[in-house]
Order: C-alpha cells, then structure tokens, then sequence
C-alpha cells in the first residue's frame, strides 16, 4: 500500500493518512467477514472430525483403503493435469501463431464443452459404449472437460508475449521448437499455472464422472461415506484429508509459477497472429481440432438428440421450463452474490502482495477443491439453525458462491490489477477520494474482466449438482437435479431433454467466454493469481 | 450505480420470493415430506392424496440413508414433516435420536404389531425382499446361501450395492444374528473374490443385463422396475437363497413423523391414507411389493412371504447399523 504517499493538493497530510488508514480498515474488515465466510466448511469439518476420538481418527486415515484412495485421486489429478497442459498449450500455441481458416469457430468448438457438466458428459459416453469406465475413462472425460480452462489459460498469456524477443530469437537462427521452449513457454508460464490450478481443483472435487465410472476418489469416498453412515464424521475426516491434498497442490502450484516472474511488466509489442502458415502445421492442428469436437461435442449431442428423439415418455415441457428458470435464476444470484463477496478480495489480491494477501488467496484456492457435498452439509448444518434462510433459493445461491468464489477473485483481482497505478494516483492529485477512484477510475477499466469472472462462476453453478441436491427448497428442481433423479442408465432417455436445455442455456455464457475479441479479457478470468 | 440498483432490486425480490415460498404457515395447508423412495415409484399416490385432501405436499426425494443423515444434521430444526424410508436403519436412525414422534394408537390400526416400532415411532409401508438378480444363461449353478458368494465358482461375477440402506439391512441382520468376526470374515472373502461395487441396486440389475457382471444382491422389485424403465424384457431373474439363509431377510419400507412437526394431525391422516387397502393393494399392483395388511394378496410372479424361508425380522435389530456401517468402512467398502 502506498496510500501515505497520495499527496493530497486539499487536505493535510494528516487528514489524507486517517482517510487512507479508514480505507484501509474497511478493507481489511470485509476481507475478514468474506474469509470467515469461506471458512465456513472447514469449520463445521474439524467440528464433525474431532467428535470422532483419535485412535478412530487415526485407524480411518492410515486404513489400506483410505491410502488407495488418495493414490487414485492423485494419479487422476497429475494424469488430467498433465494431459490437459501438454495438449492446452499446443491448441493454443497453435491457434494464437498458425494461420487458420474458421479461427474463431474452432475456438467455440474448443471451448463449448464448459457447457457440459462431467456427468452428462460421462452419461452420454456409457450411453454409446456400454463397458465405458475405470480409471482411463475417468482421466478421458475429465481431461475433456477441463481442457478448455488450459486453452483459455494459454491463449491470454500467449496475447501477452513479447514478440520482439521471437523476432531476436528468429534472427539468430533458432527453429520453430527452439522458439517455443525457450521464448514463448517461460512468458506464459503464469497463465499455464492458473489454467492448471483450475484443472487440478476441479479434477479434485469432481463427483459426477468418477462416480459413474466406478473409481474411487476421496470425493466418491466422502459422498458414500456422507450417504451411507449417518453419523458423517468419518466423512469429515476424510474431507479434511481432501483439504490438505489441495492445500499441497495449490503451493506446489506457487512454487512452479513463481519461478517466473520476470516479464510480469515487461507488456511491449505484442506478437502478430497468425505469423506460421505451413502446411503440416495446419493439417495436424486442424485434425485435432476436429478430433477434439467430435469426442467433446459431436459424441454428447448426438447421444442426447438420439435418446431425446427416442424417449417413451411424454416430454414435461411445463417441469422443463420451470426447472429452467430456477437454474439460471440461482445460478445468476450465485455468481453475484460470489462478485459482491470477491470485491474486498480483489481490492487486497491486486495490491502488492503481502503476507496477509497470499493467506488469503490460499484459503480462496483451498476452498475451490471442496466438494459439493461438504459445503452442502455445512451450510445444512448452520443454516437449519438459522431456521428463515434454510432451504431457501438464497442459501442456495450462497453455497454456489463459496464454491466458485475462487474463480470470482481470480477475475476480480487481476482486472483490479490491471488499472495502472498511474490513472488512479493522477485521480488522487486530482482531490478525489478513494471511493471516487474506486468509482470514476477503477470500475470502468476493471469492469469488463470482472463481468466474464461472473460469466463463469454463472455458467459453473448451472452445472452443480451435489450442493443443489442438499440446499435447494424442497420441490424446487432445477435441470440439474432433474437430470440426476433420472441417474439410472436404464431411464436416460427421460434426461435428455433435461440435459439438452441445460446445454443449450450453457452455451450462451460459454459462447460469451469464447468469443475472439473478449479472449484477451477472458484470460483475467482464468489467471488465478498465486 | 444503476447496475448496482438492478441488483439490489433483484436481490430484494428474490428474498420476498423465496421466504414467501418457504416460510409460509398457512394453516395446515401443506405437509413436507422427506421421500427415500424414488418419485417415479410413489409419486402417483401422493397425487392422489393432494387431489383428495386438498393438502398440499412439498416433497423432498433423496436416498433414504441420505435424507436420514439430512434430518439428523437439522435436527429440532427439521422442516420435514414426515420421513418416508425404504429401509427400517435409516428410520431407527432417526427415531434413536428423539426425532420422530410415537404414533396414537388409531394410525395404521391394519399393520400389524410386528411392523410396528416398539415405541409406534414409525411404521411399516411395505415389505419387500432380498434376492440374488441373476442372468440365467451365465450362472449355471446357483448359489444357495449368501456366504457361497465368496466361492470361486462366482469370481469376478459378483455385485453388491454397499451405500445402500437395504444391503446394510441384511449386513446388520448378519451381524447380529452371526456375529461381527463372522461378517468381517464374510465381506473381506467376498472382496478378495473380486465383488464389482454399484451405486444403487438398480445399477446392479443393469449391469447384469449388459453383462458386466452375472449375479447381484437386490431387492426383489428391481427386475420389474428396471425392464418397465428400459421398456423392454432384461435377461435377468430373481434367485432365492435355501430357507432361513439370512440372504432372503424380509425388509419393510416404513414412515414416521418428526418430532418437531406442528401439522401431527394431518400427517397422521396421510399415514392412515398410506396403509389403507386402497393405496396398499396399489403397492402391490404397480410396483410388485408386499402389503404388510393381512387381507391383501400378495404381488404376482411372486412367491408367498411365508414360503420364503426368510428369517424373521425384527425392527429393533435393523436398527443398528451403526456397526454395520463401521464394518464396511473398516474392510474398506465405503
């Protein structure tokens, strides 16, 4: 914080320090309730996991069983991470430096598949291959959901690359390869990271795909825990197993990030697009891309249009329309509720760092691999004490806002970063307050990156299922639950229609995400700041 | 600032919108019902019940165990009103903890003292029964007690549904009625022998449809079920064990009201609605399960309770499925 140094044209100096001391309280002050908060789950985990005695508490962790869990849930976690960043990084290498017809719908095609929740993706694979399942398949499907946060990730690093280094590199002889691994991979570095980060927490606290395929992850064992023994402690001690793993994977995330640091500032001229135009390249490139829409879009559409066209049963236009509505009314009250908490957040985050800062961050990001299930159970925990809110369409949309509040902040703090130190010191030459900063100089610069923030924590709630189950109104449906009361395989055709709407509803935030000139906004969105 | 007036505005009307749904007290116009059994299954009564009564019902499906666990975090705070379970454990759950309160003496007046919680806490709907589902072109010979599961014969081939409340129920009758180490013992040989997990026992059935696996431990309405949702015939039968083998134990879906309900009255209509001939002897026509009424025939295809062999239930015993859910966590089948 630099605010002791706004010189102040009006007032004293002593009057321009209290006034930046109070901004600064009042910040602090709202970090704190949004932190507590977010801490809601882990508190209500360590109170359930502690009703437990140690010696159970111990037995539990160090159970064959437990630690196969944790293998699996680790090897899916480096297997999609690895998966997701090797391919990412290549589509949008490609995409950003090879000359390509129909640039723009590739790009769509390659990033519709946020659209599709993991468990209609995993539905519409068993559908058409009835031995689909195992560990294989669980990397397959959640590689293919994950990946468009990679690409999305890499092409906004790759907008920021600076493109007189390529033509050095260039001049001195070094080929194509030699380009990539020493120029352009260490600049997008950070933007890998944040992609990844995303990959990797999702990947963590996904349920629907590993469920139906039948691998056990902590989130399957903390689900069946929770759904079969009613006393859900063992369930929070596993939980709590699940909070460390992330916490290891979020650092270890810092630490691959933060080796490179260097051309944080160093924006000069950007690189043109589209500088390669070889043949080959474009050929793979496109086989790829034709690929990729055919196993992860063509492949659930068609599966959902066959069975939607062949279902038995009447369609209930009227349960459809309703549970409509109340998706994407939640989801929208979700993801400004999220907005409104990242706020504070994003103020702190996009300022220096401090230690106070990157404290806050790690919580944000820690409490992004929580399942559903367990901000779920907590919130059903305190809010049935709360009696008024409880089952309430508002309880709801706060559970999606804890959960996707990492994706808020991330939006939030680095648009809020984004506002040149310099705009907002002229502002407070000019005699304006902070407040007045906040509203004349910041908001219109930050607001762009912030409103595709919420775009994603918006489309990301439409597709949330196990929180929803817990927390919505009882008899209020949305197409999520609609589409999981029908789980068995036997009655998918009555999903389809279900699963079709909420894909078409999805594509609208997602086509938003994906479009071209918004890329270069977007990218805030997924740079998830360490 | 007009965004933020937007907001705020929707915001406001979101809140008046959702506390009018929720909070409304209008005299005993409604009942919450927490449902384990599945929609498809029961929902037509409840229509029937709405249409009839005037009462509305606010219905809250979920996994019987689930919604148990629901009502146990909630607690005094529970909005339900009734709890309908598939499976005596997750209602002694709930009755163990003070949540559901005795029943007079006129509600389910047919249903016989034996299906009746000692306290009257809950009530049995119906009953239904544990069976092997199996393919009969794959399984040439057929097992004739639970514990030849574990036999090489059956390697790889077999499928149980452990999260499920029902499966829990025949564990907790192994257990109290063999002993703890013998159960252990069972479920580990069981495991070794390369048993296939399910979520649920209609996933079981499918999977012996489509082959996955040969032979499954069910409940025995899941056959009919399941061909009625595919709409076509599955290649799959209901097996029984030999008599009194702990594998055909006798299981009733039941319900209670909370404690914590201030609409007693009328949920206990709803409950004399449930067990009376009429709804009882559709149980039974539409989705094959056993009346617990004395006068009621018994579903089609079907064998006679009494021939079963099955051993006895007793509610009390169901009840405790506390050792049964840290025994399958122990062998690591949670």
């Amino acid at each position: 914080m630099q605010l002791t140094k706004i010189p102040s044209t009006t007032g004293s100096l002593n009057s321009s320090i209290s006034r930046g001391n109070t901004y600064r309280a009042i910040v602090l002050t709202l970090v704190f309730v949004v932190i507590t908060l977010t801490l809601i789950p882990i508190f209500y985990l360590f109170m359930r996991a502690f009703q437990k005695p140690i010696s159970e508490i111990g037995a539990l962790l160090f159970r064959p069983k437990t630690l196969e869990v944790v293998l699996t849930t680790s090897l899916l976690v480096v297997a999609v991470v690895a998966l997701t960043a090797l391919v990412g990084i290549l589509i949008a290498t490609g995409l950003h430096f090879v000359k390509l017809p129909f640039r723009s719908t590739f790009l769509i095609l390659l990033v519709i598949p946020l659209a599709i929740p993991s468990y209609v993706f995993t539905y519409t694979w068993i559908a058409l291959l009835p031995s689909f399942t195992g560990f294989l398949a669980a990397v397959f499907i959640l590689f293919l959901t994950t990946l468009p946060y990679v690409i999305l990730a890499s092409l906004a690093g790759l907008r920021r690359v600076d493109g007189s280094q390529i033509e050095v590199a260039r001049s001195f002889g070094f080929n194509n390869a030699q380009i990539f691994f020493k120029v352009v991979l260490p600049q997008i570095r950070g933007h890998i990271s944040g992609g990844v980060l995303l990959v990797g927490l999702y990947t963590m606290s996904d349920f629907g795909a590993v469920s139906l395929l039948n691998v056990d992850t902590l989130t399957v064992t903390i689900q069946n825990m929770y759904r079969a023994s009613y006393d859900r402690n063992a369930a929070a001690v596993i939980s709590l197993l699940l909070v460390f793993l992330s916490a290891l994977f979020v650092i270890t995330d810092e630490r691959f990030k933060s080796k490179n640091l260097l051309n944080k500032t160093t924006k000069t001229t950007g690189t043109k697009l589209y500088t390669i135009s070889s043949k080959p390249y474009q050929i793979t490139l496109i086989s790829v891309f034709v690929v990729n829409t055919l196993v992860a879009v063509a492949v659930p559409v068609y599966v959902l249009l066959t069975r939607f066209i062949n279902n038995p049963v009447a369609i209930d236009w009227r349960s459809i329309a309703t549970a409509s509505i109340s998706t994407v009314v939640v989801a929208f009250f979700g993801a400004v509720i999220a907005l409104v908490l990242s706020i504070p957040i994003g103020v702190l985050l996009s300022e220096k760092p401090t230690r106070y800062s990157r404290f806050t961050n790690r919580v944000i990001l820690i409490g992004h691999a929580l399942p559903g299930v367990v901000v779920g159970l907590a919130l059903v925990s305190f809010g049935s004490k709360l009696g008024f809110i409880y089952q309430t369409t508002f309880l709801l949309a706060f559970a999606y806002a804890l959960l996707f509040l990492a994706k808020s902040v991330a939006s939030m703090s680095g648009s809020l970063a984004k506002v040149p130190e310099g705009a907002k010191e002229v502002a407070a030459t000019l005699g304006m307050n902070k407040w007045a900063v906040l509203k004349n100089v910041v908001t219109p610069i930050a607001a762009p990156g912030i409103a595709l923030g919420t775009t994603l924590v918006f489309l990301t709630a439409m597709k949330e299922l196990p929180a929803t189950l817990m927390l919505r109104p009882t008899g209020f449906e949305t197409l999520a639950t609609q589409i999981w009361s029908s789980a068995a395989i036997s009655r998918f055709n009555e999903a389809a229609p279900y699963a079709l709407v909420l894909l078409i509803i999805a594509a609208v935030p997602t086509f938003i995400l994906s479009r071209p000139d918004r890329v270069d906004k977007a990218l805030t969105t997924q740079e998830v700041r360490g | 600032m007009r965004k933020i007036g937007f907001f705020g505005l929707l915001s406001a009307l979101l809140l008046t919108l959702t506390t009018s749904c929720t909070s409304s007290e209008s005299k005993i116009s409604e009942l919450t019902i927490y449902s384990g059994r599945t929609e498809e299954y029961i929902a037509p009564y409840f229509a029937i019940w709405q249409r009839e009564s005037g009462i509305k019902l606010n219905i809250r499906y979920g996994d019987s165990a689930e919604l148990a666990a629901q009502i146990l975090e909630e607690g005094k705070n529970s909005p339900a009103d009734l709890f309908i379970s598939q499976d005596a454990g997750s209602l002694g759950a709930v009755a163990e903890q003070g949540l559901l309160t005795p029943l007079p003496k006129d509600v389910a007046e047919g249903v016989p003292a034996k299906y009746i919680q000692g306290n009257r806490e809950w009530v049995g709907l119906t009953a239904r029964v544990r069976v092997f589902a199996y393919a009969p072109d794959r399984v040439k010979v057929l097992p004739t007690s639970f514990t030849d599961l574990s036999k090489p014969i059956y390697k790889d081939q077999v499928a149980i549904a452990p999260t499920n409340a029902s499966f829990q129920a025949f564990l907790t009758a192994v257990i109290s009625n063999k002993g703890l180490p013998f159960a252990e013992d069972w479920l580990r040989k069981v495991k070794a022998n390369g048993v296939k997990i399910y979520p649920k026992n209609s996933a079981i059935v499918e999977a012996i449809d489509k082959g996955e696996v040969s032979i499954g431990l069910v409940n025995h309405y899941y056959v009919w079920e399941v061909a009625e949702a595919l709409g076509r015939p599955i290649n799959v039968k209901n097996g029984y064990f030999k008599a009194n083998d702990l594998g055909n134990l006798i299981n009733v879906s039941g319900v209670g009201i909370l404690a914590s309900s201030d609409k007693k009255a009328k949920a206990e209509d709803f409950i004399n609605f449930l067990t009376s001939e009429r709804i009882q002897s559709r149980f039974v026509s539409d989705i094959h399960e056993y009346s617990l009424l004395e006068n009621i025939p018994i579903p089609e295809d079907l064998p006679p309770l009494s021939d079963l062999g099955a051993p006895n239930i007793d509610l009390e015993v169901l009840k405790n499925t506390k050792k049964t859910q840290d025994l399958l966590i122990k062998v690591g089948l949670l």
